[in-house]
């Protein structure tokens, strides 16, 4: 399944993205090549050759709601620009993107090249009424541009997240061997076999594994995040071993994942975390709903994961060939 | 009741992680293990587990960041939002009920957006922050488990996490309506 998902988000990916800047295309979204009639007011002149000034251009709201054909602009735009001669003799004017540029314009300049500004060529403009006419630069591509930059980042970013779990990695694989040497693991696995022996029927109750997935399981109700993932790793491992078809998950390797995935956590301490910084008046009032919401979760992934595990699909899929026994 | 319950799951969220260096090391200690040479021991495969993952990670990623760049998830939304009206979920919602297990930093962010709109003690700030609360980010945890130890075939896991996440963003939907009495 897996596959077949991956596949369909980049397709539909690619396919949205080529679709939405088609229409933008015919549609002329970004209004490309239409001139906007505005006011520049000069706040600042500077005196050369070629002279330059710096203002504001001021744009009724309305007039951008209707130019842009959008709603998301409520407050009149005043937004700093500066107006420069080329030495062509024509005009250009420059909008540097800030925190107030409208979203449309901010997400016209991230098409643009990501320069954090716009560019606009001017047609005419008079300094004594400060009625100007611009058209800004050719926008196109758009979706595209973003999801070619989006594929490019986010391999990065898969890369920075991987090599910064190397340290905690260490830390928790160094201490549980420590563990495991002194033979602690082996009692938490003995304690806990009534437990294990249900989820789990297919590793031995003395594995090792038990003790990592149990370690696991209470880092993250307890929302230790640092130590949940090293110990959920080396459970992976562990249950790995027990694994007669190597590359293929284990039934028990599902649940445990299954178990993760749905996420059960005595604190929610990001949302808390949020709620309290946005003001809230009683931020830990979602832990009993998000318990409630993860039970759910819980539960429902485990019904699901030991009713999946007999379709006879699945079940071929862990049947060990020949060919691959001997190869190991 | 629910501040009692808090502030002793803090006390032991606080102290969980010394105590348990503690423990595991001082054991060893007791039983003669040579602590220092094994933890190193162990450690060296930190480094090993946490390259191993890179393949799988980016590959998880970077479909994940077409995906979104893309804007298909307004599509997404638009097809999805006659079905969950039904069921009593607020259309705002939706993206990060579907973001979710795809995005942790993603769907955080838009957590938050929902959050300043509509207010934290909202409606839909609650139901937010606890569909938020109430899941974990499958793909990545998908990518990052398995990948560790190499597995590509990941069967029946993929299909029961999402029922899982569909169920645990059920149950918010379900408990902070019940709560609110909307």
């Amino acid at each position: 399944m897996l596959n077949y998902v991956w596949i369909s988000l980049l397709l539909i990916g690619i396919f949205t993205a080529v679709g939405r800047d088609i229409n933008d295309e015919i549609t002329n979204t970004y209004r490309n090549g239409v001139p906007i009639s505005s006011r520049f007011e000069i706040t600042h002149q500077r005196v050369s050759v070629h002279p330059s000034y710096e203002g504001e251009i001021v744009i009724p709201a309305a007039s951008f709601n209707q130019f842009y054909n959008v709603t998301s602009t409520s407050s009149d735009i005043r937004h700093p620009a500066t107006l420069t001669t080329l030495s062509s003799g024509r005009q250009k004017l420059e909008l540097t993107i800030s925190e107030n540029t409208p979203d449309f314009w901010k997400e016209m300049a991230k098409a643009a090249g990501g320069k954090e500004k716009l560019e606009a060529l001017v047609s005419s403009y008079n300094v004594s009424s400060g009625a100007i006419v611009f058209t800004m630069e050719k926008i196109s591509f758009v979706k595209i541009k973003a999801v070619t930059k989006a594929a490019i980042d986010f391999a990065d970013t898969a890369v920075t997240i991987s090599l910064g779990l190397i340290g905690v990695m260490a830390l928790w694989l160094g201490i549980m061997k420590v563990g495991e040497a002194a033979g602690l693991l082996e009692m938490l696995t003995r304690l806990m076999t009534p437990v294990t022996r249900q989820l789990f029927p297919d590793v031995p109750s003395n594995h090792p594994a038990v003790a990592a997935m149990i370690m696991n399981i209470a880092a993250n109700m307890f929302g230790l995040n640092n130590a949940a993932t090293p110990m959920g790793l080396k459970a992976m491992e562990e249950l790995n071993k027990l694994n007669p078809k190597a590359g293929t998950a284990t039934n028990a390797m599902c649940t445990f994942l299954v178990v993760n995935t749905a996420g059960l956590t005595l604190i929610p301490a990001t949302a808390i975390a949020i709620r309290a910084g946005l003001g809230s008046a009683d931020p830990g009032i979602i832990i009993g709903t998000s318990i409630f919401g993860a039970g759910c979760a819980t539960v429902a992934g485990l019904i699901s994961v030991k009713l999946l595990q007999r379709l006879p699909k699945y079940k071929k899929e862990m049947e060990v060939t020949k060919e691959e026994e001997t190869n190991g | 009741m629910a501040e009692i319950f808090r502030s002793i799951v803090n006390v032991i969220s606080a102290v969980a992680i010394p105590t348990f260096i503690l423990v595991f090391l001082g054991w060893g200690l007791i039983k003669k293990v040579k602590v220092y040479e094994v933890f190193v021991e162990g450690a060296k495969d930190g480094f090993t587990t946490a390259v191993k993952i890179i393949p799988y990670l980016v590959a998880m990623l970077f479909a994940i960041g077409v995906f979104r760049a893309s804007g298909a998830m307004d599509v997404v939304v638009a097809v999805l939002s006659p079905v969950t009206n039904l069921i009593g979920m607020p259309a705002e919602v939706l993206p990060l009920g579907l973001l979710r297990p795809l995005s942790g930093s993603g769907s955080m962010g838009l957590m938050t957006e929902l959050m300043k709109t509509n207010g934290p003690d909202s409606f839909i700030g609650v139901l937010a922050s606890t569909m938020f609360g109430s899941s974990e980010t499958t793909f990545y945890i998908l990518a990052v488990y398995f990948g560790s130890v190499g597995i590509k075939n990941t069967r029946h896991a993929l299909p029961a996490g999402l029922i899982a996440d569909l169920f645990g963003m059920l149950g918010a939907v379900f408990i902070v309506r019940m709560l609110f009495s909307v």
